[in-house]
């Protein structure tokens, strides 16, 4: 409105400076404005030149250099408190000065420009930098990615009350017509009260595409608890787990009631932070899945525990012959089945386990079987087609995601040809194909609790879908760029979604609302993953780091450095201690989460108070095991702890 | 400052775009129009490269494909450029001249006709490999096993950074804990605080019972008797990546058992040293520079020692001085840096045997030049060209002299090969083309006509062969048709090794880091081409034998030749007489030697046989 307001005057003005009285008066009259006096409005010459300005080009593409030369120049000369807030402007300001310039075909002005100051900005810039100055011409604008962002966008920048009136007062003084018109137009600066921040401080959050997150964004309460377990009874369960047990094995039926229970008595606690259990339907459990259930706890109580001490075991599966053609590879949650995507369009399928991969019978003899047997789900199989690797074939490009359902019948993987196909792992077949996405399908999950999943795609939007509908549910939209990985939180209320645009968001579900914004990445995101109590969300990516965020208020708690490539895979232990990080530097490194996340602890956090970020990696780091010139592409913990990585074999 | 530069404003300059304007049949492309375009479009290039760059990145991959660029294409709704399909990397070729540079990609013109001729045959694509799956255990409880699937527990660039540089080990004690040892990372963390207080101990000298174990079989069976447990031993010792915490020990045997075994003149024992050297050069996860002071001792004295074996004029220690010449100018081209100057101490050691050339011992004097030769051919331009002729006059005396040993004559004859064979193609690069004998009989003499034979015959022969003729031996040999002795027969006797070994299995270079583990079961791999080099005991006395019989034809054509037949005759006889004492009865040669291979070498009698059938 304020904006709206400025026009006009400068308007009016305009048309008493060339002596349009009649038009004036219409004017007037048209925007309701008889009240105010022109001279009221000439006191801010500067203002109304500037808003003019944001139509017409400017006149003197000299005057930009000169401007953001003295803009540098305060921002060296302040005090040491403010100065690194102050320094934030500087990246925005040169980025829309350039445009400006380049949009007033001043190309040489800009690339000059571009070339004597743009050294000097950080080092996290340079990367759009170089992307921003190969546009050279008003006509390359239209079209491009990161100019169309920052010229419909304005760049956020958070400062404290003084840094902000410091910054408010040395402009009124200098009176840049250029500088002014950009800061208002391209710039929005959510303040704050209290002490500036420091470097460190800066340095941590900023190097988003179109800058922090503003306060605001990360208000909404977010449900990061997990859901109570849902209510298996025990009692017949275990009865029918016993028969099962001596069905199939038989060998050792004995001595698991008193391990067992404790677990059990553990997961009914339900915790404040959960949402409720009606808040986001989820499918009902049916008699396999509460067997699975009490398998997968069963497996848990003979799980390791993890830590500092007990470093887990790693079993590193290794694809040979296929270098660079390897594109994902998931595993599933009981660690017996590996997918595996390439960039021929084909998907494999292998068998971890020594059981193999069948198909089911077809019509006829499915009809003779025993719908109340015991095992006819074993009998629904067709003995005579079992493999050890399956293909899958009907994408037309790479293959770029994969996931397993919760219950492993089924598969999703989504590829360069925009669509998420699902198939059947029973009938090894293509079930659906969700043609929603314009554009390359960059990640796709199920939920963990099956039914749901979502996907991110090169269009910039994550979509939420069900299995049973070829449109998705929701389309979470709000990234600038590439929506590069997502991940569903545990409770399935909530996805994550990690960006070419360097911004992590979590969205929620129910009701498809951006309710985190998570800036600090300084390239495109390529891993996300949960810890398993919920909390908290680690992300990795082409920065080379892996950041830990706090999702109850969206803080950045650790930056953790040390690899030297992409980090492409992140995996927690099953209980939470340990977070692993694979990267193409054909490393794998442990992080001690239960350390960072004792020390976190013990800090008092709240919305506005930021924690200090942890960036001593090396206090964190437990182990880095380097493969044998192998890029790590997945990496998973089964259900007792073991640590499985899969990777591409290289040969020199 | 650079980096900037090139950053910003680069585009293709105003001649590609005309070139290529050119190249679709637009002549006359005007300047402006060619500037505009050149500027528009590297920007619509860089646009799809940045684009390309998300393919390659979701690909999980650090290099771009022509796939990325086909897709980038796509999402920006052009038609792919479809048909660029590279598997790898294809390099830029440069090429500079009439003040132009270019770079280009080299294609070749494949003729079709060609391809379907020989349809189904040997130059038919290879169908590419199957995808396979392969587990193993990156690490246990914590504890990286090295095993060859796993890296070497220390690289060979840390190996390379400490022998340079010893306190690195201090400095960057975190480093290591990710990698180190059996303990975990945990308890080294714990150890820091104590270890700034006192730091000692360096390197770590325990070795564990299974590595002394290891080091046990290893050592026996590389001095052992077994030929087939000793190639197992060596083979282990070049390819296996954990060895590297027993390097001081390996090499202070090696030391010790030369030193020892130089006395005792025993020759198998020391090519058996040698080839655990060889071993030890080969293997790719071991820096050996902080062993060479025992290494290269070792292998210097194999090549120049007086004495190797128990009977000069028969023994083949000649092998073993080629073999370690080979290992010492290896040894120089890997680890001679400014600072340590391996490679001029070398060749000091040995110029300074030929300047002494008179009071050095024959067998000596061969070992030191042939070190030299070893060494390239500037090393021979620089040091054995000048020589030659103090050398050849001294061999003359041992040839033509009168009433000297078979061992000096032998030896004499062994070096005019010797320096025929190796600075025949240096002369044929240093002198121009007319060659007279008589000058050459002036610059080098006695031996001036054999090179200048040589010399003649290297450039009559085509161009491919000559420039090979330096790194393999084998093809000048023959080529020359000179009276070298054993070589090419060494050549043949390892290939029929190998074929007689039906249970191995032969792989080659690079694929075997790929399949090599899927045998880990027998563990059984020979490498042709190393064999094929090494002299095994067999190989020796298949030269020896044969060595001898060209010996005696050699005579024969001497006898010929300088009319002097009582002198061979009793030569003949002086050699008839120590092979009577050695074991046998027989008069010729070639029958003598027979029994002597049972009593050395104790191969498989197969090895045996073959070598008397090619006899």
């Amino acid at each position: 409105m304020d904006t709206d307001k400025n026009t006009m005057l400068a308007v009016l003005q305009l048309l008493k400076k060339y002596n349009f009285k009649g038009t004036e008066e219409l004017f007037r009259k048209e925007a309701n404005l008889t009240d105010i006096s022109i001279d009221d409005s000439q006191q801010s010459d500067s203002d109304v030149t500037s808003v003019l300005s944001a139509y017409k080009s400017e006149g003197d593409p000299a005057q930009y250099e000169k401007a953001y030369s003295e803009l540098k120049k305060f921002v060296e000369g302040a005090l040491d408190i403010y100065k690194h807030e102050l320094g934030t402007i500087l990246y925005p300001v040169l980025v829309h000065m350039y445009l400006e310039l380049v949009y007033n075909n001043h190309s040489q002005e800009a690339k000059q420009l571009m070339e004597k100051f743009s050294g000097n900005l950080e080092e996290y810039y340079q990367d759009d930098l170089k992307r921003l100055s190969n546009v050279t011409k008003r006509e390359q604008m239209a079209g491009n990615e990161l100019t169309d962002t920052f010229k419909s966008n304005q760049f956020i920048i958070r400062m404290s009350r003084d840094t902000l009136s410091i910054l408010k007062r040395h402009l009124q003084e200098k009176k840049y017509s250029v500088l002014l018109n950009i800061i208002q137009e391209h710039l929005y600066f959510d303040m704050y009260e209290g002490v500036a921040r420091n470097k460190q401080q800066i340095e941590a959050t900023s190097g988003a595409m179109v800058g922090e997150a503003t306060r605001q964004d990360n208000k909404v309460k977010v449900y990061y608890g997990l859901l109570k377990e849902p209510d298996i009874q025990m009692e017949p369960n275990k009865e029918e787990e016993d028969d099962k047990e001596g069905g199939t094995d038989g060998d050792k039926p004995k001595k698991k009631k008193a391990k067992k229970d404790p677990l059990f008595s553990k997961k009914t606690k339900s915790d404040p932070n959960a949402p409720a259990v009606g808040r986001m339907p989820l499918p009902n459990l049916k008699d396999a899945d509460k067997m699975e259930k009490i398998k997968a706890l069963r497996e848990a109580s003979k799980r390791v525990v993890l830590g500092p001490d007990t470093l887990p075991s790693i079993c590193f599966y290794t694809m040979l012959n296929t270098v660079y053609t390897i594109t994902a590879a998931e595993i599933a949650e009981d660690s017996s089945l590996l997918a595996t995507g390439f960039s021929d369009s084909t998907i494999k399928v292998w068998s971890l386990i020594p059981q193999k991969l069948r198909l089911m019978k077809t019509g006829e003899p499915l009809q003779d079987i025993n719908r109340e047997a015991e095992d006819v789900l074993v009998r629904m199989m067709d003995e005579r087609t079992s493999e050890t690797t399956k293909n899958l074939y009907g994408h037309s490009g790479p293959i770029y995601s994969l996931s397993f359902s919760p219950d492993r019948n089924l598969l999703l993987s989504s590829s360069e040809d925009t669509t998420i196909r699902l198939w059947s792992l029973h009938t090894w077949t293509c079930v659906v194909c969700y043609k929603g996405h314009l554009f390359p399908v960059w990640c796709v999950r199920f939920s963990p609790h099956g039914y749901y999943f979502s996907s991110a795609s090169n269009d910039k939007t994550a979509r939420l879908w069900t299995t049973d509908s070829h449109q998705p549910l929701r389309i979470f939209s709000g990234h600038y760029s590439d929506v590069d990985v997502i991940q569903f939180h545990p409770n399935s209320n909530y996805v994550a979604s990690g960006s070419s645009d360097m911004t992590v968001r979590l969205w929620d579900c129910v009701t498809g609302n951006q309710v985190r914004l998570m800036t600090g990445h300084k390239g495109p995101i390529f891993s996300l993953a949960f810890s398993t109590e919920g909390r908290f969300l680690a992300s990795a990516g082409a920065d080379h780091r892996v950041l830990v965020w706090d999702l109850a208020h969206g803080h950045l708690v650790a930056a953790l450095s040390g690899h030297t490539a992409n980090i492409h895979c992140l995996s927690f232990s099953r209980d939470g201690n340990i977070l692993v990080s694979g990267s193409l530097d054909c490393t794998l490194k442990l992080w001690d989460f239960i350390k960072l996340a004792e020390e976190m602890s013990l800090e008092d956090v709240n919305v506005s108070h930021n924690p200090d970020v942890k960036t001593n990696s090396e206090s964190y780091l437990l182990r880095t095991f380097p493969t044998k010139n192998t890029s790590v592409v997945t990496l998973h913990f089964s259900r007792r702890n073991l640590l499985l990585g899969i990777g591409m074999f290289e040969s020199t | 400052m650079s980096e900037n530069e090139s950053m910003y404003g680069t585009t293709l300059s105003q001649e590609s775009i005309k070139v290529i304007a050119e190249s679709i049949g637009v002549g006359n492309f005007p300047d402006e129009a060619a500037k505009d375009l050149a500027e528009d479009v590297s920007y619509r290039l860089k646009e799809i490269v940045q684009d390309a760059a998300k393919f390659m990145r979701h690909g999980k991959r650090q290099r771009m494909t022509a796939h990325d660029i086909d897709h980038a294409l796509k999402i920006k709704n052009i038609e792919p450029t479809y048909g660029f399909i590279a598997k790898d990397h294809i390099p830029f070729r440069f090429a500079s001249g009439g003040g132009r540079e270019l770079h280009f990609v080299e294609e070749k013109e494949i003729d079709l006709n060609e391809i379907v001729a020989t349809a189904g045959g040997q130059s038919w694509p290879k169908l590419p490999l199957e995808i396979t799956l392969r587990a193993h255990w990156l690490c246990i409880d914590g504890v990286q096993p090295t095993i060859p699937e796993n890296p070497p527990p220390v690289s060979k660039d840390a190996q390379k950074l400490e022998s340079v540089d010893p306190t690195i080990k201090l400095s960057s004690k975190n480093q290591n804990i990710g990698i180190g040892k059996p303990g975990g990372g945990g308890k080294s963390q714990k150890l820091r605080n104590i270890e700034t207080v006192h730091v000692k101990q360096l390197a770590t000298h325990e070795l564990s019972v299974e590595q002394q174990l290891y080091y046990k079989e290893i050592t026996e069976a590389c001095v052992g008797s077994d030929e087939a447990r000793r190639a197992e031993a060596l083979q282990s010792l070049s390819a296996d990546p954990g060895l590297h915490e027993m390097l001081a020990r390996m090499c202070t045997f090696i030391a010790e058992g030369v030193r020892v075994n130089v006395v005792q003149n025993h020759l198998a024992l020391l090519i058996y040293l040698m080839r655990m050297v060889k071993a030890l050069l080969d293997n790719p996860s071991l820096y050996l520079e902080k062993y060479l002071h025992e290494l290269i001792p070792s292998v210097a004295t194999c090549i120049v020692s007086r004495q190797l074996c128990m009977r000069p004029e028969v023994d083949n220690h000649w092998a073993l001085r080629d073999f370690a010449s080979r290992l010492m100018a290896q040894i120089c081209k890997n680890f001679n840096t400014s600072t340590n100057n391996v490679q001029t101490r070398v060749t000091r050691m040995f110029s300074q045997a030929l300047a002494k050339n008179y009071q050095t011992p024959l067998a000596s004097l061969y070992g030191a030049i042939e070190g030299l030769c070893e060494l390239g051919p500037e090393v021979i331009k620089a040091l054995v060209v000048s020589k030659i002729k103090s050398i050849s006059e001294r061999i003359e005396s041992c040839i033509e002299g009168q009433g000297l040993s078979s061992v000096d004559k032998n030896g004499a004859g062994h070096i005019k090969t010797l320096l025929v064979k190796s600075v025949a193609p240096v002369l044929k690069t240093i002198r121009s083309p007319p060659d007279y004998v008589d000058e050459y009989k002036q610059d080098y003499g006695y031996i001036g006509p054999a090179l200048c034979a040589a010399v003649v015959k290297a450039r009559t022969q085509p161009a491919a062969l000559t420039t090979t003729a330096t790194t393999t031996a084998l093809t000048t040999n023959q080529q020359q048709g000179s009276n070298c002795t054993g070589k090419t027969l060494v050549q043949t006797v390892s290939s029929s090794n190998t074929g007689q070994q039906p249970g191995r299995t032969f792989m080659l270079g690079t694929s075997r880091n790929t399949t090599g583990s899927s045998a880990t079961g027998g563990q059984k791999f020979v490498i042709l081409q190393s064999r094929s080099q090494t002299p095994t005991i067999s190989n020796i006395n298949t030269t020896i034998n044969t060595g001898s019989m060209q010996q005696q034809q050699q005579q024969q054509q001497t006898q010929t030749q300088t009319q002097q037949p009582q002198q061979q005759q009793q030569q003949q006889q002086q050699q008839v007489k120590l092979a009577q004492t050695n074991v046998a009865q027989q008069k010729t040669h070639v029958q003598s030697s027979t029994p002597k291979l049972v009593v050395v070498c104790m191969a498989a009698s197969s090895h045996t046989n073959t070598s008397v059938t090619q006899v």
